[in-house]
């Protein structure tokens, strides 16, 4: 009686499953087909001969290397920085008492709240002001600090016993080598998982880099690869291929930080 | 931090103010002006139109497949687990390039799907190129991507359920429907107030989906908020700065009363007043 009841959700569940990998699977495969096994109707899933010749087109057809450069340049120096500077602040709050300390981090709770595009433009106008625009420090310098980093990191640190810190004071260290030397090891956890989800929404962000770029030679994958479907200029089987090599660093990283990834939301989800 | 945000922010409100251009030439100062012109803007009240109907459509949709797909996989078998992490795929993904999949799979001449569609009996479907069926072609999409990441939270939320609560109710000869509404459903109250809220708000800045599959066309039937805010300010001329900055404050304004007032619904959803 209970085995026939699972039965049905079990085949729901194995469908739904399919309905999520099938899409994947596809993009996979014609990334492998000739252009015209692809354009060609009717459309079919499999393809009767591979080729590996997409993924040699594709760095010709758009300047990709370009694209990757400035991804990771981007998204990984974003990643270093604001760990640094989220766990600093997130210690410091956590802490060291200071003037304004409570207000200062109600503030900062408050500017999660304002959505991102309300903030776009003056960002424009700022860094154009400044002569950063179109350039990495642009891109990367507004996000070096980021509200959910240092709300996270804070969590973290509390956490912690404080005699842990008490004794290192008492054997004269300063409040930067008990940091950097006593806590912070003991939050590599939490900075992983404040870095995961980091990295993979600057990876992915597409906005925020169209518009502090303007030329093809700055712009992060997601948005140079925009603006070339836009454009409709380049064929279908590289436009595939750019689009699977934009995903495979995502998607490694998904495989090895699965856990870290299940955190984050986890802690998403106690805040609410 | 502080250079980047609250700089910005008050910029935000003192630009939407001015005429002012991308160039910033001709700068003056034009009061109210911005905020007037909007209301008889018959292209940003249907962007707006088009948020609400995305935002609404998508969020329902969205948190009770992530529901039921979290009351499945929430036991710890091998399978669940797999199931769980396959969900989860879809939400690490950038949009662009699951947008550039999509719009070839539902492409109306060679695309895989339409393909399908035909094949089981349906007429021909234009899906992203239909000006009716663009919008829950994009919410389809939206919910397929992003449904794994409320799956997740949820999954969480139903796993600090206590047991207990369960054996109780089993000794009380409650099946497993009555046992989802009467103890799992209210239970996760919270969790799912903070999904919701956090959807609706995400929903409502659309932007990544409609600028990669459909440029807000045919028609303007899936131009959305942001992207007309996009459009305005650095798109098409006269790159209008200040009207944009005028429209992102009042979307913020509007994010903001949503996000208000969910919240106070399920804090008292909570309390049991409801």
């Amino acid at each position: 009686m209970r085995r026939k009841r699972a039965i049905v959700p079990t085949v729901l569940a194995a469908g739904l499953l399919i309905l999520v990998l099938h899409p994947f699977l596809w993009l996979i495969l014609s990334t492998f087909k000739n252009e015209s096994d692809i354009v060609q109707y009717p459309p079919t899933f499999f393809a009767g001969r591979y080729t590996f010749l997409q993924y040699i087109k594709v760095w010709e057809s758009i300047p990709l290397l370009n694209f990757i450069c400035n991804t990771v340049i981007y998204a990984g120096s974003v990643v270093v920085i604001s760990s640094i500077v989220d766990s600093m602040a997130g210690y410091a709050f956590a802490r060291i008492k200071f003037k304004f300390r409570n207000q200062l981090f109600v503030v900062i709770l408050i500017s999660m709240m304002i959505p991102s595009q309300v903030l776009m433009i003056p960002l424009f106008l700022e860094e154009h002001k400044l002569g950063i625009l179109n350039s990495y420090a642009g891109l990367i310098l507004p996000k070096a600090a980021d509200a959910f980093g240092i709300f996270l990191m804070r969590a973290f640190f509390t956490s912690l016993p404080k005699e842990l810190e008490e004794a290192a004071r008492i054997d004269g260290l300063d409040e930067f080598r008990i940091l950097f030397v006593i806590m912070f090891p003991l939050c590599i956890p939490g900075v992983l998982t404040c870095a995961v989800f980091n990295f993979v929404g600057n990876w992915n962000d597409l906005l925020y880099p169209l518009l502090m770029t303007s030329s093809a030679e700055m712009r992060t994958l997601s948005a140079g690869l925009a603006m070339f479907v836009g454009d409709r200029t380049i064929e279908y089987g590289p436009t595939l291929a750019a689009s699977f090599i934009s995903l495979v660093p995502l998607i490694l990283i998904y495989i090895f930080g699965q856990k870290y990834f299940v955190q984050s939301f986890a802690t998403a989800g106690i805040k609410g | 931090m502080t250079v980047f945000l609250f700089v910005p922010l008050i910029m935000a409100v003192g630009i939407s103010c001015f005429n002012i251009n991308i160039f910033l030439t001709d700068i003056s100062f034009s009061g109210l002006s911005n905020y007037a012109q909007m209301f008889q803007d018959s292209r940003f009240l249907n962007a707006l139109k088009n948020t609400f109907y995305f935002t609404f459509l998508e969020m329902p949709i969205h948190v009770a497949l992530g529901l039921l797909v979290a009351v499945y996989v929430s036991k710890n078998t091998r399978f669940r687990k797999l199931l769980r992490s396959a969900f989860y795929l879809p939400t690490v993904c950038s949009m662009t390039a699951i947008g550039i999949l999509w719009s070839f799979l539902l492409d109306p001449q060679i695309g895989l799907y339409t393909h399908y569609s035909s094949l089981i009996g349906l007429p021909s479907l234009g899906f992203l190129k239909d000006p009716v069926m663009a919008m829950p072609t994009v919410v389809l999409l939206t919910v397929w991507k992003n449904f794994g990441s409320t799956m997740i939270v949820l999954t969480g939320g139903i796993l600090s359920i206590s047991q207990s609560y369960y054996e109780a109710a089993d000794i009380d000869g409650a099946g497993a429907v009555t046992q989802f509404f009467r103890v799992t459903l209210p239970m996760l109250v919270p969790t799912l107030g903070f999904c919701v809220i956090t959807n609706t708000m995400a929903n409502m800045q659309v932007f990544d989906q409609i600028y990669i599959m459909t440029q807000g066309g045919p028609l303007f039937k899936t131009e959305t908020a942001v992207s007309y805010i996009y459009n305005v300010g650095f798109k098409t001329s006269p790159m209008d700065l200040g009207y944009a900055s005028a429209l992102a404050v009042v979307l913020s304004i509007i994010i903001g009363i949503f996000a208000l007032t969910m919240n106070r619904y399920f804090l008292r959803k909570e309390a049991g007043e409801i």
